[in-house]
């Protein structure tokens, strides 16, 4: 009798009709997001094809990185099955495998830097933003060969971003919406992508944006933080921030609570309060201690996320993905 | 201590006989094998049969791993996730639990085992655990799964082990990693592990050994399955930094050693150095599963070509008659074939980590 009353309860749980929500993801969240920054990508490539050189083009990298960073969290649909995530964003990098593609690339592979298909064939360390960043803010003995491939990596982001808000605009926001979609179909599928959406974010804002360069006390690291060379590691973690409380909001509305509500709150103004824009302190006993605490808060955002959305809406957490076995 | 493990016996087996089982006689035929989680949160062993639907669902005391197919008889092992502790032996033709294995005094199970050629011995990879050293259990099928012995495994940490098709040769992925339940699933030896595949006869003479080049000797060998010509695919755990992992697909070439599989830096990317599991399709096909990218990439050996299905906590894969099975945390079963990926059934079941083809299905 009871395992009964709790096979009903459980199905009502997962069969609650959540498509709203998802359009509203949709049409709130992902589009205009997606749609800026296509908008913002475009705006660089057509920079770099007048003039490629750095004091013209760091103001649009700036808005166009900021774009992506913004909509990156929707790591499902096109930017899935283009593959174009690690593309704009090759990072962490331990290998130095951008390092060693533009190497490549100014040394040897030259056509590529002024044929755009041929660009889509190489490393893809060396087609984004990141590699953008090292062209930007480092000197390179070929200002020549330079040039080109900032041009070549901006033409690449503006393709790339036109596509992926092609796609979504075009048909996958629709289709998503209404859970009619090769991989998302049902109702359920679709809830499910919006969580690990988030979750697996915000675990990439914990881990990486912030372990990495956090190390441990004896063994910090201060050159391992995102895109610290052009001083946006703790930009890119507010943009990141802001864009998950806004899809929270937007899709999850019904199962926020307060206390989730005023976790994303605490977590922004503790990224706010830092005033790091690299994340260089993390090697300053007294400066580390509050990078801490920012992380301590993006963990409670977590714990809060996957208690309360994942609990509400009855979506167990990855059986096997989980297991390490 | 005897006492305890005893009366957990006896309870277990009371408990699973006095369950409701059709046979599967009855039920139509299965052709795999699955661990799962059910909705209340058990755990069973679920027979599938080739249209994905369910034949039976078996309860098992606690989360299981992998299972092992009798190469003739209707009769399969449904061995425990590790550190367990025990393994089931069920008659296939009944769905009844014909015996329970218990692992001995200071050994776990890691989750693997298959059968010798003729079906009369029973291997199961093990850990010794004050010693920290891999061990293969032998067990007496014949004679009521008795214990006859065990011996070196070759290496640290033997996950998946299997039999070459058509020989009496043990095959065993040492994965080269340490650990002891005392410290939970811990991982003790990172630095200094040395994974290695090793060919052995049934009576633990070791035949060859495979290891991997230096600077990739954190690529845990942990999933394996057979060509029939010898080759062995491989699906690895990467140890080091998840964002300097190397391939985790390989295949180990009689005559060249192990190979890794071309896994561009895009591929891998999002799949956290994890591949769950691995099948041989046919002589040309291998598929891989990576249940924390949420993918599986069927690899042609021969074009080096890939095709994708993106799919959440996607983990158990098999071959199956016209290509292959493949099942997920979220209750889908999967056909693969020539034309492409379908999805088959859903249940409201979690599968396990692996999907067993039963002997010839």
């Amino acid at each position: 009798m009871t395992r009964f009353f709790l096979a009903l309860t459980v199905g009502v749980l997962t069969a609650l009709p959540l498509t709203a929500d998802t359009g509203k993801a949709v049409t709130e969240h992902i589009l205009p997001r997606y749609a800026d920054f296509a908008k913002q990508a475009r705006a660089l490539a057509d920079v770099a094809s007048k003039d490629c050189a750095v004091t013209e083009m760091l103001p649009a990298y700036t808005a166009a990185y900021d774009a992506w960073i913004a909509v990156s969290h929707i790591q499902f649909g096109p930017v899935e099955s283009r593959g174009s995530a690690p593309a704009l964003s090759y990072w962490p990098d331990p290998k130095n495998r951008t390092g060693k593609a533009i190497a490549r690339l100014m040394a040897e592979d030259t056509s590529a830097l002024t044929d755009p298909e041929e660009f889509k064939e190489v490393s893809i360390a060396a087609q984004g933003f990141p590699a953008l960043e090292r062209l930007l803010t480092e000197d390179h003995p070929d200002q020549g060969a330079a040039c080109d491939l900032r041009r070549a990596i901006a033409t690449f982001i503006g393709q790339t971003a036109g596509d992926l808000n092609g796609d979504w605009q075009s048909g996958y926001g629709a289709g998503f919406a209404q859970a009619e979609v090769p991989s998302y179909q049902t109702p359920e599928e679709t809830r499910r992508a919006l969580y690990t959406a988030l979750s697996t974010s915000l675990a990439y804002l914990h881990d990486q944006r912030l372990g990495r360069p956090l190390g441990s006390f004896d063994k910090p690291y201060p050159t391992r933080a995102e895109a610290r060379r052009s001083g946006r590691s703790l930009r890119h973690i507010l943009l990141n921030l802001g864009a998950l409380q806004d899809l929270t909001q937007v899709a999850f509305a019904d199962v926020t609570t307060p206390a989730l509500s005023s976790s994303f709150q605490e977590a922004i103004a503790r990224a706010e309060a830092l005033g790091d824009p690299s994340l260089a302190g993390v090697a300053d006993p007294a400066k580390r201690f509050k990078i801490e605490v920012l992380q301590r808060a993006v963990r409670d955002v977590q714990e809060l996320v996957a208690k309360q959305i994942a609990g509400a809406l009855g979506i167990a957490a990855g059986f096997n993905a989980l297991d390490g076995d | 201590m005897m006492a305890t493990r005893r009366a957990f016996l006896q309870t277990t087996l009371a408990a699973a006989a006095a369950l409701p089982v059709t046979g599967w006689a009855d039920v139509g035929a299965p052709t795999h094998l699955s661990a799962a989680r059910t909705v209340q949160g058990e755990y069973a062993l679920v027979g599938l049969r080739a249209d994905g639907s369910q034949a039976f669902v078996l309860p098992l005391p606690s989360r299981g791993h992998a299972a092992a197919a009798h190469p003739t008889e209707p009769t399969a092992v449904a061995f425990a996730r590790r550190p367990g502790t025990y393994a089931m032996v069920i008659d296939c033709a009944s769905g009844q639990v014909a015996q329970q294995l218990a692992a001995p005094d200071g050994h776990h199970f890691y989750g693997h085992g298959t059968y010798s050629q003729n079906g009369r011995v029973l291997f199961t990879t093990e850990n010794h655990i004050v010693s920290g050293q891999g061990r293969i259990g032998v067990w007496d099928a014949a004679a009521g799964y008795t214990r006859l012995g065990d011996f070196s495994s070759g290496g640290i940490g033997p996950h998946e082990m299997l039999r070459q098709p058509g020989a009496d040769v043990l095959v065993i992925a040492n994965g080269g990693i340490r650990t002891d339940p005392t410290h939970g699933r811990a991982k003790l030896n990172l630095e200094s592990m040395r994974p290695n595949l090793t060919h052995m006869r049934p009576d633990g003479a070791i035949l060859h050994v495979a290891e991997l080049p230096a600077d990739a000797h954190q690529n845990s060998i942990r999933h394996i399955a057979a060509f029939d010509d010898g080759r062995i695919a491989i699906a690895f755990q990467w140890q080091g930094d998840p964002f300097g992992a190397p391939s985790i697909a390989g295949v180990y070439l009689p005559d060249q050693g192990i190979r890794l599989l071309n896994m561009s830096e895009a591929m891998l990317r999002g799949l956290d150095g994890y591949a769950g599991s691995v099948a041989v399709l046919d002589q040309r096909h291998i598929a891989v599963t990576f249940p924390r990218g949420g993918v599986m990439h069927m690899f042609d050996t021969k074009t080096d070509s890939v095709l994708t299905l993106p799919q959440a906590d996607i983990c158990g894969v098999a071959p199956a008659r016209g290509g292959g099975m493949a099942t997920d945390g979220l209750g889908h079963v999967h056909a693969m074939t020539a034309g492409g990926v379908r999805l088959l059934a859903r249940h409201d079941l979690a599968f396990d980590n692996h999907l067993i083809r039963i002997g010839g299905a």
